[in-house]
């Protein structure tokens, strides 16, 4: 067998080992590379940052899985420590069925956190006051129509089943009127719901975080002022998660972060193996001709 | 090395590992996980479907002697006659009703937000051209967005005119793919990254 | 009447339905409200049906011993009991059934998906080949995004990232837009199809 014949027929086991040891490896090697923070990760940013406190809402839609879960859930957490270091009060909807169980973590979690480095009840986040989470709905579109006229029809009690009249923060929040922004955390297509509806119908602010598999296909609606902001993968929560480091809402990094080392990694070594599958198909061609 | 002492944890590693074990090959303990998975995920579908929707959305309001709801309810058994070849088109009610209805409500939806907002996007006017550069760049997506969508164009067959046009816009979809392809491969990495740090952080203890 | 009724419901739902969009009079909205509470109670009536589906396909392969048939036994009981869990002890953030989501079923299905990241790596190596000027556009474009956005990518060069996100919002921004355009073209016209009852195909059967 010839070198350029050798170097297309590498053992698929000795890839998989390889790929794995590249992301092992960074995760015991810690080393930070400054991030370079995307645009639109900026924008979104920036949208949340500059809501007045106390007054409008975040709706933020957690839509994505466990499949998704190292990409989405960061940014759900550094959304969430953003809102409540801004006193900015957040609701959580679900429209994906997969979606509540994670949903329910970040947000417990969060609020245990928060509070655990209270000092003071201003310090603190209470469930009810400065965050809800509403649980999940079937029909999202139909859902999300419903809610631009009221939420209680929708929701008439929260995730754990308590009425939501009962909660303080829903009764100053009907409908979309209410909400600075909806930000849709999600593993499928769901903004483009959230575009088309709400937004269209409601002028409801939409922002995205999204898996990056599905990031490229929203830059028109990034372009058009439909999106306002997006995070893009783990590339995006880790751009999140540093800007809520730099100015100071935080100073932990999350997942995202120390796993971007890994993802570098990953990215040099798929290179080698493409090019390498190249250069010996390129040799194998002319081996062929001649 | 600081294993956990979390029975929980020590589950989920485990089954973790089951399914990475289909990377050998198809095994017991990977078709195991795997019906554990539907099984379990149904499961969970159950019982939020009646605690989110069905209970609060249905049989409450239908408690509290809201009767309009027999609507929905009626409608909704309906899906049930699939079973009884006798009545089995009753089927089609529910679904004509909830596929009218949204055929209905996407039309003014997309007309809106996926045809006239983009193409407003799209067009160029004197204005884009303040800033030279950003004018460049808008003519670049015009011509892109017109190649893409006449070669995507099948009606009439791409010849004259329409052959460099739909040329070009292959070239556009190309560039637009392979920038999806590098993205694919960070979402799918992410994915494996996540499940290492889990193996390596909370079950074996060897990384924070 | 076994076609035509269903028919008449899907057209009239259609119309009524485009028409409310641009009328807001309290009563058509009234009207909408009503609707759109039915739907949302309908969508979960769906599942009902799968989960009915999935004990009879797996009912049928225990009882006839079919191949694998006592994987089938996991599913069943697996389901049963997550269901029973979850409706009879609740769903709180510190109940059982929320530890049984987190530590079995987000596994399992994370698990799952990690998998293809190998599949990815394995193929990409095998079958990205520079065949064509369209291979090696598509090939160019996939490096520059993966080196340029990655933190790396900025000591490789200063201007990577910027070139990558260039690439990102200009040409791939286009033809991401011809497709979303042309979808939505598509999108309306099966709306209108279905409304006007010339697409039929989901009435299903010949009766």
């Amino acid at each position: 067998m010839k070198w350029y014949d050798r170097i297309t027929q590498i053992d698929r086991r000795i890839i998989y080992l390889l790929l794995t040891l590249f992301i092992i490896l960074p995760l015991f090697i810690p080393f930070k590379i400054p991030q370079n923070v995307m645009p639109q990760t900026q924008q979104l940013f920036d949208f949340v940052d500059s809501i007045p406190p106390g007054d409008e809402v975040v709706l933020l839609a957690l839509d994505y899985t466990p499949q998704t879960a190292p990409e989405c859930h960061p940014m759900a957490i550094a959304l969430l420590k953003h809102c409540f270091a801004r006193k900015v009060p957040v609701i959580g909807v679900s429209f994906d069925p997969q979606g509540p169980g994670l949903a329910v973590e970040a947000i417990t979690s969060v609020i245990r956190e928060v509070n655990e480095n209270a000092r003071t009840r201003e310090d603190s986040v209470i469930y009810g006051t400065d965050c809800v989470y509403l649980g999940w709905k079937s029909g999202r579109v139909a859902a999300l129509l419903q809610m631009g006229e009221s939420v209680p029809q929708v929701f008439p009690v929260d995730y754990y089943g308590t009425p939501i009249d009962s909660l303080p923060l829903m009764l100053r929040v009907g409908n979309y009127k209410d909400v600075a922004i909806a930000i849709n955390i999600a593993s499928a297509a769901y903004p483009d719901d959230w575009i088309r509806y709400p937004q269209s119908r409601y002028g409801v602010k939409v922002g995205a975080g999204l898996t990056a598999v599905m990031a490229p296909k929203y830059y028109p609606f990034v372009q058009t002022g439909q999106l306002s902001g997006m995070m893009s993968g783990m590339k995006g929560a880790a751009e999140y998660e540093h800007l809520i480091v730099k100015h100071g809402y935080t100073d932990d990094s999350g997942t995202a972060e120390t796993g971007m080392n890994s993802q570098s990694m990953i990215h040099i070594l798929i290179i080698v193996f493409i090019v390498l599958g190249n250069i010996g198909y390129f040799f194998s061609r002319r081996g062929v001709k001649q | 090395m600081n294993l956990t002492p979390d029975p929980w944890i020590w589950i989920a590693a485990f089954l973790t590992l089951m399914i990475f074990s289909f990377l050998y090959k198809d095994n017991p303990f990977y078709k195991f996980a795997e019906h554990l998975f539907v099984g379990v995920a149904n499961g969970y579908y159950i019982a939020l479907y009646w605690h989110n929707t069905l209970r609060p959305n249905l049989y409450d309001p239908l408690s509290a002697g809201n009767f309009i709801y027999f609507v929905p309810l009626l409608l909704g058994l309906m899906y049930f006659t699939r079973f009884i070849p006798r009545i089995g088109w009753l089927v089609r009610i529910p679904i004509g009703f909830m596929i009218g209805w949204g055929a209905g409500i996407s039309i003014p939806a997309y007309f809106q937000a996926d045809l006239l907002k983009q193409l407003q996007g799209t067009i160029v006017t004197p204005n884009s051209f303040l800033n030279p550069l950003e004018g460049i760049w808008a003519v670049i997506i015009l011509i892109g967005v017109v190649c893409t969508l006449i070669y995507f164009y099948f009606s009439k067959e791409h010849t004259g005119i329409l052959k460099p046009t739909a040329r070009l816009g292959i070239i556009f979809i190309m560039i637009g793919f392979g920038a999806s392809f590098g993205y694919t491969v960070m979402a799918r990495v992410s994915l494996l990254i996540g499940r290492i740090q889990f193996l390596l952080g909370p079950w074996l203890g060897l990384i924070e | 009447m076994k076609r035509t009724i269903p028919l008449a419901i899907c057209l009239i739902m259609g119309v009524v339905m485009m028409i409310q969009f641009f009328i807001p009079h309290p009563i058509s909205l009234e009207f909408n409200s009503t609707i759109l509470n039915w739907i949302i109670v309908l969508f979960a009536f769906a599942l009902v049906l799968a989960i009915g589906n999935l004990i009879r396909h797996h009912s049928i392969k225990i009882r006839k011993r079919k191949h694998d048939w006592p994987y089938s036994i996991v599913t069943l009981t697996s389901m049963a009991a997550m269901a029973i869990i979850g409706l009879f002890w609740g769903i709180e953030a510190d109940s059982l059934f929320q530890r049984i989501y987190l530590n079995i079923f987000a596994p399992l299905s994370a698990t799952m998906f990690a998998l293809l990241a190998y599949y990815m790596a394995s193929a990409a190596y095998r079958a990205f080949r520079a065949r064509s000027l369209e291979a090696t556009l598509l090939l160019a474009a996939a490096f520059i995004v993966m080196v340029g956005f990655m933190p790396f990518g900025q000591y490789i060069s200063p201007r990577l990232p910027a070139f990558a996100e260039w690439i990102m919002r200009y040409p791939n921004m286009a033809a991401q837009r011809g497709i979303i355009i042309g979808v939505a073209f598509g999108a309306i016209a099966t709306a209108l199809k279905i409304i006007l009852g010339i697409e039929r195909s989901w009435l299903g059967g010949k009766e």
